[in-house]
């Protein structure tokens, strides 16, 4: 399944998009196809097919979510951001 | 003659400012150890010297300048002083910081804090040279921008000086005026009017007098340590893009205040993003005096007249919540009210709802228009300079909300008289909470409640009760920051903050301090604030949020509403997790 990932930020910026798509059934899955696409993203955002520290996952402007587990549908949109929000 | 506690001087220099007299007057050690530094200790002087009751532009009032035992340390980020005083925006607790030479200066004076009383008897500047205070007259300074003034005061007295100013804005009272050092501000609530009405343009600083430390080699250790830390992921996006990139992925998560609260999302919101200036601009980047992180991110103005400091807060009040999508005019805008000594929230605010205003008819300015980046600029200078409807601009969103009446108080977009900065409350809604009750009104630096609505612990558009403990834990360590003082920055790189910090602590003043005591002086230092406000005339009803917000969902986001039982009944719950009444106020005196 092909999930639309919008990029802000440190990711946007270390991924040079602001938007693509990757392949996966859950969170975990989209993550580990995004960091095969922009290495860069594995180096500083994505673990695996986790989150590093200081980064997290919201679905459709909706909820925040950080487990690789949590399983995505048709029409979800991945939200990958710095989790630091203040300034 | 009393043990003097590495770190601290052991004092404060309070000075009378009708008479040019000055006395060292003792802090002593249990006293520095409840409050710290910084806003913590600022509070307990002001406390101690009875400024609660006192009008906060007359004769009486008292500012502070406070130090910290960190200050002068190697520590990365302890270059920091507070400015503490009665607002004349909320006639609360107000407590705001700036960085850099000010505050190492300062601290060389010999003294914890410098401490404001009286009324000069002309416009004057303030010198203070290790013991010896003079008041002069400000002559040509007066009617000076920030850096126009702080450039000639130093080439008059001396460049190893240094020197915090007021611009315009705080010579002619405004509400919402700033204290300015080296292009930085002690921005919100308007402790510029308060130096302004006190009659001093600035205050210049020299001093030869150290403290000692009390585990040198150590802290020399720990700070390497930091530093290196603060080179790391957790401080990469205030490095290399700053806070400013907060603007779209608030825009997407529609809690981007847009046309004074009206909306949550900006249409225009790409063409003024950081990541569309660095494309089309210059960009520079520069920081503090001891820090490692260097969050500042400088953009080029176009007509080649210098270089903006841009972070999120400055972008989103003087652009998405005025509409204004002309990246140009917001940099414009951000550089005018640098100059001016304005704080860039509290201006976009009462602007935002000025322009709201005009439109709906309740004040007779047609030119003052949603989108009109001209409108923008000529508001910022009315206010200054006091004509037309800017002698109401001048005096916050409230005070015009009051004044010109109907229901227009409805949506003014503050909380006890202070702008709310740039999350939306009815899409993050910990920070609705730490908006209502914080103590000097709606504040992103007094509460980092943002932070859990940016996470799983809770539904950040259907906050219940599992949010206020959480809410308490970044007050509290913001209290602590504050205090201490460090770069909020900074707090992503800690592990264990409060046991780092007691590490920092110990080294500094060789207390044996504990990471369970500063997790209750931090405490102690929101309740003493409390404390101030309950003296200053405190009621329940202050701790709550505009109608806009309680009764007007998001048009995008028809989910993110706050009922203002639902707020009521998280206030009452914080309350009670405080340790205090359901209704807020204390139970117990504070030590």
């Amino acid at each position: 399944m092909q999930i639309p990932v919008e990029l802000f930020g440190i990711p946007r910026a270390r991924a040079g998009v602001a938007q693509t798509a990757a392949v996966g059934s859950n969170l975990g899955d989209v993550l580990a196809d995004l960091a095969r696409k922009f290495p860069p993203l594995a180096e500083t955002c994505i673990d695996g097919r986790s989150l590093r520290p200081g980064f997290i996952v919201n679905l459709c402007a909706e909820r925040f979510v950080t487990s690789p587990e949590t399983p995505l549908s048709e029409g979800d949109t991945v939200l990958l951001l710095s989790l630091d929000a203040g300034g | 003659m009393s043990h003097r506690v590495p770190g601290y001087h052991g004092s404060y220099l309070r000075i009378d400012l009708t008479t040019g007299s000055s006395k060292r007057i003792v802090l002593d050690e249990s006293l520095l150890r409840r409050s710290l530094g910084g806003s913590g200790l600022g509070v307990d002087i002001l406390l101690r010297e009875g400024a609660a009751e006192v009008d906060s532009l007359s004769d009486g009032a008292v500012l502070a300048f406070v130090f910290s035992p960190l200050v002068g340390s190697p520590l990365t980020t302890s270059a920091k002083f507070a400015v503490v005083s009665k607002s004349p925006l909320t006639q609360r607790i107000n407590d705001s910081l700036a960085s850099s030479g000010f505050a190492l200066a300062g601290k060389k004076t010999g003294h914890d804090a410098i401490v404001l009383r009286g009324k000069a008897k002309q416009p004057s500047i303030l010198v203070i040279d290790d013991d010896v205070v003079t008041v002069e007259p400000a002559g040509e300074l007066w009617g000076l921008t920030n850096r126009a003034a702080e450039d000639r005061l130093r080439q008059r007295i001396g460049a190893d000086y240094q020197v915090a100013t007021i611009g315009p804005a705080g010579e002619r009272l405004v509400r919402f005026a700033t204290i300015s050092h080296d292009g930085r501000h002690a921005g919100r609530g308007g402790s510029g009017a308060v130096l302004g009405a006190k009659n001093i343009k600035a205050i210049a600083v020299r001093g030869s007098q150290r403290v000692e430390w009390a585990h040198s080699k150590d802290l020399v250790e720990l700070a390497k340590r930091l530093s290196e830390k603060s080179f790391g992921p957790a401080t990469a996006k205030y490095r290399e893009l700053g806070t400013a990139t907060n603007l779209l992925a608030f825009n997407r998560l529609n809690v981007l205040p847009t046309r004074n609260f009206q909306q949550g999302n900006f249409a225009g919101a790409a063409a003024i993003s950081p990541e569309q200036l660095s494309v089309a601009r210059e960009r520079t980047r520069s920081s503090c005096a001891a820090c490692t992180i260097g969050c500042e991110h400088l953009y080029g103005l176009r007509n080649g007249e210098g270089k903006v400091r841009l972070e999120y807060e400055n972008l989103f009040a003087l652009g998405p919540l005025c509409a204004i999508d002309d990246p140009e005019t917001v940099l414009s805008a951000c550089q005018l009210c640098d100059e001016l000594g304005l704080d860039t929230i509290s201006a976009g605010g009462t602007i935002a709802f000025a322009m709201e205003c005009a439109e709906r008819g309740y004040i007779d300015e047609p030119w003052l228009r949603f989108g009109d980046g001209a409108a923008l600029m000529r508001a910022l200078e009315l206010i200054v300079n006091g004509q037309g409807i800017g002698r109401l601009m001048a005096e916050g969103s409230r005070r015009m909300a009051l004044e010109i009446g109907r229901d227009s108080i409805a949506f003014a977009p503050q909380v006890k008289g202070l702008e709310i900065p740039g999350y939306d409350p009815r899409g993050l809604q910990t920070m609705a909470l730490g908006f209502a009750v914080g103590t000097r009104g709606a504040d992103h630096n007094r509460s980092g409640a943002y932070e859990v609505d940016f996470s799983e612990a809770v539904d950040r558009r259907n906050a219940g009760p599992e949010c206020v403990p959480l809410a308490i834990e970044t007050e509290n360590k913001a209290a602590l920051m504050d205090s201490l003082i460090l770069c909020k920055f900074l707090r992503g790189v800690f592990s264990d903050f409060y046991a780092e910090a007691a590490e920092m602590l110990r080294l500094v003043t060789g207390w044996d301090i504990t990471a369970d005591e500063l997790r209750a002086t931090a405490a102690r230092i929101v309740t003493a604030k409390k404390r101030f406000n309950i003296l200053a005339g405190w009621t329940p009803a202050e701790d709550t949020l505009p109608d806009r917000i309680l009764h007007e969902a998001l048009p995008e986001d028809a989910r993110a509403q706050l009922s203002p039982e639902r707020l009521a009944t998280l206030v009452h719950a914080y309350n009670c997790a405080r340790g205090w009444t359901a209704d807020g106020y204390l139970v117990n005196e504070i030590e």
